[in-house]
């Protein structure tokens, strides 16, 4: 079998650009839902007749159990860290996500240290994905208590719900 | 298991590295069928279908079949291309034994390959934005803060959700950061005896590993694996054929692909999932248990004489192998440090390095079902295991952290006739 690297040793690079404009997308209401209930600073999950379990954010079909989860419930706004992780100071050059660099389009800053966690907010069956705020690294742990940190003006919107942060004894 | 008793009669794989320049796609996927089409003592005119699969939109190719039909001698047969993620090498495999297994065909190639270099972005981050595309941007619709998503998704770079994983999993069984420092270097030491694997490091310690940068903790840059290009293919065959072409056939014995819930994109409206803990894997513990059960398999820990794990990062080789049913709950961690996992240990895992090592991610979980045919064969050169192999397990691990395949080869078939 002939192979072309015989006559073009190496993969050139291809010019071009492509703009895919708007895909199509069909997605519940729950979403609207969802962020109502953030301007109200509440937690709105989803309940499934068929397990109990209480899903938040809240999804229209049960992952395990094939059911819709048409039942709602406010679940408290304190939680548990169920897991965290810890990153090194974030530094300029370090990481790119499509074609920018996060510190020099200013959504994060030079030197800080993140903490994400898994929370699982009291009354709840699922881990929400945030970030731990205003708390030492040294100190977090899985267990700690926290409670939401909500923006200071809620719009209605996903980022109305900041992060956590540790619950003061 | 079917009524007929399929075999792997024939491997070939191309050389892994981040750069394969010299040739394109279809002459990276043609070089690993004609190799193995040359370990099989087989030529074109007697293979009857091929199954072929890659990472959907990876390499700015959307539809490589089309392109590479051409260049593996496909025209005129029928080919199947197969895309599950991460599994899509473990899902091209098993498909090819189905193929033959029911009757439709007696010989199928399985072929699946990744060239990450022809992607401008390192990695794979276009082939993965276009996974849940529209979904993220019904969710910046609503105000998603790109901040936080940032930091929760890309901090963990490439590791995403594993090194969440990788969290629970000491958690619960105490296993700690040096664990992970010594898979690595296991992995790294195991390639360098493997000619066609991507990161090799003769003579790797765990300290070696442990000096590389923090990612974010418990992941450091040493533990995770490459992006590379590479391509593997098995040649299968129903038992009359195997038992003339093959010295030693690896015969498939059971094959399994059950799934969990989606628990990585909130592929549901963005909504929660209901899997509390990442490192369960309900899913490969099922296949496992329904493998064996075709095998006949009653006390995996004493009767699987290897495995080839899909693991990435290093954690997952422990959750795993546990996951597996080749160590208890919780303690593959003290199994690795009494250095059963080595290669010349009770269990070698990833002999050949695995995924840690070698990561052409459409091709990986192939590549573990390939790599679990040399070593029963005994072809596996100087990763081959140092004792007779009557059973090597492969297992894969993808979609949206949600799909696993586990396959069983055996020196025998597992029922004969």
């Amino acid at each position: 079998m002939g192979y072309l690297k015989d006559e073009r040793p190496e993969t050139m690079c291809v010019q071009g650009q492509w703009n895919i404009g708007a895909y199509k997308y069909k997605a519940s209401t729950l979403m609207e839902e969802y962020v109502q209930g953030l301007r109200e600073r509440k937690l709105v999950a989803s309940l499934c007749f068929g397990c109990g379990k209480v899903i938040l954010p809240p999804r229209n079909l049960c992952g395990r159990c094939h059911r819709r989860m048409d039942g709602r419930r406010v679940v408290s706004d304190r939680g548990t860290i169920t897991c965290f992780i810890v990153s090194p100071p974030v530094q300029k050059g370090k990481l790119r996500v499509l074609g920018t660099d996060p510190v020099e389009t200013g959504v994060l800053k030079e030197g800080e240290i993140l903490v994400p966690v898994f929370v699982r907010f009291d009354g709840s069956d699922s881990n929400v994905n945030t970030l731990l705020i205003g708390a030492d690294p040294d100190s977090v742990h899985i267990g700690m208590r926290v409670k939401a940190v909500w923006a200071k003006e809620t719009r209605g919107a996903l980022s109305d719900l900041e992060g956590v942060e540790p619950i003061e004894k | 298991m079917a009524k007929r008793n399929v075999a792997i009669i024939g491997c070939g794989q191309t050389k892994h590295s981040s750069r394969r320049r010299d040739v394109n796609l279809a002459e990276l996927v043609s070089e690993a069928v004609y190799n193995a089409l040359e370990d099989a003592q087989t030529h074109l005119g007697e293979v009857d279908a091929f199954i072929v699969g890659n990472m959907q939109g990876f390499g700015g190719v959307a539809q490589p079949e089309q392109w590479l039909g051409d260049w593996i001698g496909a025209p005129g047969k029928p080919v199947l291309r197969i895309a599950t993620g991460g599994t899509t090498g473990g899902s091209v495999g098993q498909a090819a034994y189905y193929a033959v297994a029911s009757g439709l065909y007696d010989v199928v190639v399985a072929v699946a390959w990744e060239k990450h270099s022809d992607s401008k972005e390192p990695g794979a981050t276009m082939g993965l934005t276009h996974v849940g595309f529209a979904n993220f941007c019904h969710a910046f619709g609503h105000g998603l803060s790109l901040r936080n998503l940032l930091a929760t998704s890309a901090v963990g770079a490439a590791a995403g959700v594993a090194v969440y994983q990788a969290r629970f999993y000491m958690h619960r069984s105490g296993c700690r950061i040096e664990h992970f420092d010594m898979v690595a270097a296991k992995s790294r030491r195991n390639a360098a005896k493997n000619k066609y694997a991507h990161l090799q490091w003769p003579n790797c310690t765990p300290e070696d590993i442990a000096k590389t940068e923090l990612i974010a903790y418990p992941f450091r840059y040493g533990h995770i694996c490459p992006a590379s290009d590479g391509a593997s293919a098995i040649v299968v065959a129903r038992e009359e054929i195997a038992l003339k072409k093959a010295k030693q056939p690896a015969w498939f014995k059971g094959v399994a692909a059950y799934t969990d819930e989606e628990n990585q994109l909130q592929s549901e409206s963005f909504g929660g999932v209901g899997v509390l803990d990442p490192s369960e894997q309900m899913g490969c513990r099922v296949s496992a248990m329904r493998v064996y059960e075709m095998a006949g398999i009653k006390d995996p820990k004493q009767e699987i004489d290897v495995a080839e794990i899909y693991q990435p990062f290093p954690s997952q080789e422990l959750i795993f192998a546990e996951r597996l049913g080749l160590f208890d709950d919780g303690t593959a961690w003290q199994a690795l440090e009494r250095g059963e996992t080595d290669i010349d240990g009770r269990i070698p895992l990833d002999p050949s390095g695995g995924v840690n090592a070698t990561n052409a991610i459409g091709s990986s979980a192939l590549q573990r079902i390939l790599e679990a045919a040399l070593q029963v064969m005994g072809k596996a050169e100087e990763h081959q295991v140092p004792k007779k192999v009557r059973n090597a397990l492969a297992h894969g691990w993808g979609g949206v952290t949600n799909f696993v395949t586990v396959t069983l080869l055996g020196d025998t078939p597992a029922q004969r006739r």
